[in-house]
């Protein structure tokens, strides 16, 4: 299918026949002389040059020029008629009548026109076939039209003419007859609920058949209530009013379906070999397609254009930003600026202008994708889409991307430019000092970090490895704990599983938030658990003021949180297990500790992995229960310096850097540590998910 | 009588009878069992029991006067800004519940049945940038909230939070939705296309109703969510009008002006026993929700 083929294609790979005689000409050549050896080559170019400089003096070119010089005369003639045709139509009838009318006198017209110049060429042909398709299909649509709106009238009219007393008579008849049809109801629910109380129908039987009563009662109700004029008119009306609005659209829908139909089937032809158009336009959308004839697309691109002119571009240079100046401000971090600019807001907008620059070059690239594919079909023979095709076509295929654009506009400035942010900001130096104004400062952030230096980095390590301990500890704690107790109280033996289940539910049910701070006053020096320790054991614990106490208590206090959620994951999980696979182990002489081993751990455990790997992470960075519990104290500034406390994890201590001492840069850089590392976690679970080894995603 | 000594004699149950062993490990069971559950409500019980007793002072203390009383509810919904709380709690919720709904079930629908150009990647990508804390953006969130302050006065830290909350549920919530989706049978779809259906009308007709189930999981969890949330709403409101309950509880607890711990239990009470109750009668679904995600993918 090279450029400069005999035949065109269209869509489906149909070939046609070229019309034009002086293309087949010229292309049958160029075929000849690629085949043809080196003498009948220097003999073929002779030719091809000769018929390329008569091109003006070729007959079909001649004969074409003769059709559009008589188009033009035809189409000017034909607006004239129109005109008159319009101005002597009588005006009773409706606008959107009256244009369907003329639309089918044009098609008249055109058809006696267009069938001299079928052989000529393909638009004639288009031409003569869709009007002729319309010629089919709108007289049938003007009758409906006419008829539909004569019936209504007829309709209105009846309305009007009701009469009182008939109408009065009607309506008693209607409601001894609705009174009837209620006794017959109830007399077959009697005797359903009789059959029922001798057992020959089930519960399920008696409800499904008192349905199906009612069901009867309101058709009956429903045909009966016809009888009543008013009611019937207005049904009659109603029906009118769809046919006119709904039923016509439908059919002109269909008409236009055809039409384009057509339009897919019957190829174009150009003289064109080199798709030029997209590339001049590639700076402003919506011309390419104007060039196309495609007015409808071409109008929305022109809005892409506007964005892209108006929005996008000058926010970038630094036009119209609130403090900022676009993407240079990105470099500078308002360096020189005067005293109120903020480097943060820069940089914010920086960001921000870099993601509208990404739009920017994304929309480019669909424009002009979207020209070139166009002009390559034309070379090719498939003509442009029409409005409606696009339409059409937006619709069916546009669909995934116009319902996810808020989803991405959302993502990208709620997700993606504060982590932007945040990873830029650990390449700089803002600290308590440089608030306002600060500047690049490289990787010294991470550097600090990884050589355990200067006054936020000194205790990163340490931190981490508490962090890490009270990840591992306290989640696997909580998963045993759980599991543990889903087995117990799934035994058949045990009775009052409901009242377990429902007590287990409660630490995962009660807002965490509630529970922490609770237990945080009951383990204060005068605390109720403080008290009923120094009552039982007679010691005196002080557990927020001892760092090994407290971490111990923590732990303990996730798996008191968290097991219950474990619980009822494997209970939902244990319940699910078939019986007769603990039955096959049972005739085959497991013990207990074998069927728990073989049996209902793997699949346990199997089941409900992603979500016990969600728990690691979840602790991981669990700030509520190390804030909220003592602050993440007790203070130790030997160790741990002055800003973190010895049960700190690291999210806390992140939050303490940025939030409540203002070490933004630091705390940014270990964010960014800590996700990298959580990412990789993550993708390394993902990677051996189900879905994703399965290539469902 | 009679009948009661026969079943005595006969052994019935199609359970093996209990050795003394299994007698045992059974009592043992029993034993842990009611041990936890003492261990959770035990706590539970204190909070209930110092919300109601008028005894206590500003500090929860444990001792054996108890006196039943509302005091510390007059106190909660007199002196403190408790109802402000719930509100804007309920409207954080309430909105960010729509607005997650709304956008996640067009992404759902849209993940699960078309195959378009970058899918695979944009998922692959929303499953890892979901792993990075929220906590991350605080930085920039603070400073773009100053800038569309300053823009639209009217864009209150409520609506950043709204923003944010639902920004932050897209990821996840579009992968459980599409994993329920694709377990919808595509030939629903197709014969509703072949009846003349637009993509919007398959939508709005076919799939959502289906989906309704796993909808309702979603907007319950969206809804959920911003009543356990602390740091967010701690870091983002500044002002107690605008707090959230688990901001605004805290600061009873936190703040020596306004300390007062039994009240802190009281408000604490009134806030999870809706919450209770609302998870004991839809735990199977919560639960069912949560698995569906993750095994699914």
């Amino acid at each position: 299918m090279e450029k400069k083929s005999i035949f065109l294609y269209d869509d489906i790979g149909n070939s046609y026949k070229r019309k034009n005689k002086y293309l087949l000409e010229l292309y049958t050549l160029n075929a000849q002389m690629q085949e043809a050896d080196s003498n009948g080559k220097k003999v073929i170019r002779n030719q091809i040059q000769k018929l390329k400089s008569n091109k003006k003096d070729h007959p079909y070119n001649i004969a074409h020029d003769t059709f559009k010089k008589e188009e033009k005369n035809f189409l000017s003639a034909l607006n004239a008629k129109t005109k008159v045709y319009k101005s002597e139509m009588d005006t009773s009838g409706s606008r959107k009548l009256r244009a369907l009318k003329t639309d089918l006198f044009k098609a008249k017209e055109k058809v006696d026109f267009y069938k001299k110049y079928v052989e000529l060429s393909y638009d004639a042909e288009l031409q003569y076939e869709q009007s002729k398709i319309e010629m089919t299909y709108l007289p049938e649509i003007i009758d409906l039209l006419i008829v539909t709106r004569q019936e209504l009238n007829a309709a209105y009219e009846a309305k009007k003419k009701i009469d009182r007393d008939k109408e009065q008579i009607a309506k008693k008849n209607y409601s001894e007859l609705k009174q009837i049809e209620q006794k017959r109801f109830l007399e077959g629910k009697v005797k359903l609920k009789e059959k029922k109380k001798s057992g020959l129908i089930s519960e399920k039987a008696l409800r499904n058949g008192i349905i199906e009563l009612k069901a009867k009662r309101k058709e009956t109700n429903t045909l009966n209530s016809y009888n009543i004029e008013t009611k019937s008119v207005k049904e009659l009306i109603k029906n009118k009013k769809y046919v006119l609005t709904k039923g016509i659209k439908l059919k002109l829908k269909i008409l236009k379906s055809n039409l384009s139909d057509v339009r897919r089937k019957t190829p174009i032809e150009t003289g064109k070999t080199v798709p030029f158009y997209s590339f001049l336009t590639i700076l402003i959308p919506g011309i390419g397609q104007l060039l196309n004839k495609q007015y409808f697309k071409a109008l929305l691109f022109s809005l892409v254009t506007l964005f892209i002119y108006f929005i996008a571009i000058p926010y970038a240079l630094g036009y119209g930003n609130y403090q900022g100046d676009g993407i240079s401000g990105l470099l500078s971090l308002a360096k020189d600026g005067k005293k109120i600019d903020k480097s943060l807001i820069f940089m914010i907008e920086g960001i921000v202008a870099v993601f509208l620059v990404l739009i920017t070059i994304a929309l480019y690239a669909l424009s002009f994708n979207d020209v070139l594919k166009t002009e390559k079909n034309i070379i090719r023979g498939i003509r442009p889409r029409n409005w409606f095709e696009t339409v059409s076509k937006i619709e069916q295929e546009g669909f995934p991307y116009m319902v996810s654009a808020p989803a991405l506009l959302l993502t990208i400035f709620i997700v993606l430019v504060p982590i932007t942010t945040a990873i830029l900001l650990s390449f700089t130096g803002m600290d308590p000092q440089n608030q306002s104004k600060f500047g690049w400062v490289g990787i010294e952030n991470y550097r600090l970090i990884a050589l355990g230096q200067g006054l936020a980095g000194s205790v990163f390590w340490s931190i981490l490895s508490w962090t890490l301990i009270w990840t591992v500890v306290a989640t696997s704690l909580a998963i045993a704990t759980g599991f543990f107790l889903a087995i117990l109280a799934n035994n058949d033996r045990i009775k009052g599983k409901t009242f377990f289940r429902v007590v287990y539910l409660l630490p995962w049910a009660v807002p965490a938030f509630i529970t922490i701070m609770f237990f945080s006053i009951m383990f204060s020096p005068n605390g109720a658990l403080t008290t009923v320790i120094y009552d039982l054991f007679n010691i005196q614990v002080q557990v927020k003021n001892d760092a090994t106490l407290s971490r111990i208590t923590l732990i303990f206090l996730q798996t008191w949180l968290g097991s219950s959620y474990v619980f009822l994951l494997s209970t939902g999980v244990l319940q699910a297990i078939p019986g007769d696979l603990y039955e096959a182990a049972q005739i085959d002489g497991a013990t207990a500790w074998q069927k728990l081993k073989r049996i209902t751990l793997p699949i346990v455990l199997f089941q409900t992995a992603p979500l016990l790997v969600g728990q690691y992470t979840f602790n991981f960075n669990n700030f509520s229960i190390i804030y909220l519990f003592n602050g993440g104290g007790p203070f130790n500034p030997s160790k741990y310096g002055n800003l973190a406390g010895s049960t700190d994890l690291l999210i806390s201590y992140i939050y303490k850097l940025t939030m409540e001492n203002q070490y933004q840069s630091i705390g940014a850089a270990i964010t960014i540590v800590i996700s990298m590392g959580l990412m990789l976690f993550a993708f390394i679970g993902f990677k051996n998910s189900k879905a994703f080894k399965e290539e469902r995603l | 009588m009679k009948w009661f000594k026969k079943k005595n004699k006969l052994y019935l149950s199609d359970k093996q009878p209990l050795s003394t062993l299994g007698m045992i490990g059974l009592a043992l069971s029993y034993v842990v069992l009611i041990a936890w559950v003492i261990a959770i409500l035990w706590p539970l019980f204190q909070m209930v029991v110092s919300a109601f007793n008028g005894k206590q002072e500003q500090y929860l203390m444990l001792n054996d006067n108890f006196e039943f009383s509302f005091e510390h509810f007059k106190y909660l919904f007199s002196e403190t800004l408790y109802l402000t709380w719930v509100k804007n709690t309920i409207f954080i919720a309430a909105s960010t519940a729509i607005l997650t709904l709304t956008i996640v079930s067009f992404t759902g629908f849209a993940y699960s049945r078309y195959r378009f150009k970058g899918r695979k990647a944009s998922l692959m990508a929303i499953m890892l940038i979901q792993t990075i804390p929220t906590f991350a953006g605080i930085t920039a969130y603070f400073t773009m909230h100053s800038i569309i302050g300053s823009l639209a006065p009217w864009f209150s830290r409520q609506m950043m939070l709204i923003l944010i909350y639902s920004g932050g549920g897209i990821a996840g919530n579009t992968f459980i939705l599409k994993g329920y989706i694709d377990s919808i049978s595509t030939e629903l779809d197709d014969a509703a296309r072949i009846d003349g259906c637009s993509s919007m009308q398959v939508y709005r007709l076919i799939i959502m109703p289906i989906a309704k189930p796993m909808l309702a999981i979603i907007a319950l969890w969206s809804f959920i969510g911003p009543f356990m949330d602390y740091l967010l709403p701690r870091v983002l409101l500044t002002n107690p009008k605008s707090f959230t309950l688990a901001a605004g509880l805290f600061t009873l607890i936190s703040d020596f002006r306004t300390l007062n711990q039994p009240a802190f239990a009281a408000g604490g009470l009134l806030t999870a026993v809706p919450i209770v109750i609302l998870f004991i009668v839809l735990q199977k679904q919560l639960v069912s929700g949560l698995a569906q995600g993750s095994v699914k993918g």
